[in-house]
């Protein structure tokens, strides 16, 4: 969906979607340890309008903090479908960018918006307490604009998504173990 | 209990045809058994306070030929430490499960079967996936797997174009 086709009433909930952001952490890797100073009183995540969630039915950020592994990649792709619209992506550190210093790993994928939109990345390895704050800011802002529409683009491009996540997981998407 | 008093214990009720006894720290020693003795001296320490099996792990040693199973195990009563070692072929390698002796040995033999490819014979989940999933190639544990081959084959690497940013800057 382009801008243009936007209507008032869709700009007016993207600000007032921007303001309060819930956010599942899914700490499949190492990146997981910079949060806990992010959310506490150090740093205080929170006096910007992010909190933490526990469940993804009522989570609106999915934070992916580290590598992900073939086996972890279902798991989270499970996981974001289970997610209300609207949802944002996140990927955090170098990891999902290209895989960081998992590059020749069996086991890894290297690049997490093959399967999932990414509607940002957040660079590092890992990404200090201030760079995180500040990429949720950034996203905050591109909310509030219209620009991180993910979750738009996932719908349409179905088919695309679906045929990258069939090249690594085969039909164990749709098996129950 | 002390080391020596293991050993001699050992060397008087397990007729092994080959192997040898290594005291290589303090409290801790080393058996490395032919394929064949392996279950007899496991099942003679069991009863004897070793009660515990920490651990079986398996080395590749791909110029010999040959992969080493090590079993660990602990005794709380004497207080000592063994692994216990064998040799066995590399090509089609075949092992005697100890699911018998020790039950949680199931899941620690299905991992192995998974990294290198041993076949534990007597143990039901040598089929069944544990840790990876859909796997298509080789025992990726193996000296001779190249997992940056395989990952690159695999999974798409990310190519940065650094002439289109080289553009916009102009």
């Amino acid at each position: 969906m382009s801008m243009s086709t936007v209507s008032l009433m869709e700009k007016i909930k993207n600000i007032i979607r921007g303001h309060s952001l819930w956010m599942l952490h899914y700490c499949t890797g190492c990146g997981a340890m910079e949060l806990p100073p992010t959310m506490t009183a150090r740093f205080d995540m929170e006096r910007l309008g992010f909190a933490p969630m526990a469940t993804p039915r009522q989570a609106d950020i999915l934070l992916v903090t580290g590598y992900l592994s073939v086996k972890t990649l279902r798991r989270l792709i499970y996981t974001y479908e289970q997610m209300q619209d609207p949802k944002w992506v996140v990927g955090f550190g170098s990891c999902t960018i290209n895989g960081g210093i998992y590059y020749d790993s069996y086991a890894t994928i290297k690049r997490l918006d093959l399967y999932l939109p990414v509607d940002l990345y957040i660079a590092g390895c890992m990404p200090r307490p201030e760079a995180v704050i500040n990429g949720f800011k950034k996203l905050m802002d591109m909310i509030k604009s219209g620009e991180a529409n993910g979750w738009k683009k996932y719908k349409e491009n179905l088919e695309w998504y679906r045929a990258n996540q069939r090249k690594i997981l085969g039909d164990s998407l749709y098996v129950t173990r | 209990m002390k080391e020596q008093e293991l050993i001699d214990l050992i060397e008087k009720h397990v007729k092994y045809e080959e192997g040898s006894i290594e005291v290589y720290a303090p409290r801790k020693l080393k058996f490395i058994l032919k394929k064949d003795d392996l279950v007899d001296t496991l099942l003679f320490l069991k009863r004897n306070g070793f009660v515990q099996l920490s651990f079986i792990t398996c080395v590749d040693w791909i110029k010999d030929n040959k992969f080493e199973l090590v079993y660990g195990l602990v005794s709380w009563e004497h207080k000592l430490t063994v692994l216990v070692k064998t040799f066995i072929d590399r090509d089609n390698p075949k092992m005697i499960s100890i699911m018998d002796i020790w039950p949680t040995a199931k899941y620690y033999e299905q991992e192995i079967n998974e990294f290198f490819g041993v076949y534990f014979e007597g143990n039901p989940n040598m089929s069944k996936e544990l840790i990876l999933e859909n796997w298509d190639s080789m025992p990726p544990l193996r000296k001779d797997f190249d997992p940056q081959s395989y990952s690159n084959e695999k999974f798409e690497i990310r190519i940065y174009d650094y002439k289109m940013e080289d553009k916009k800057k102009k």
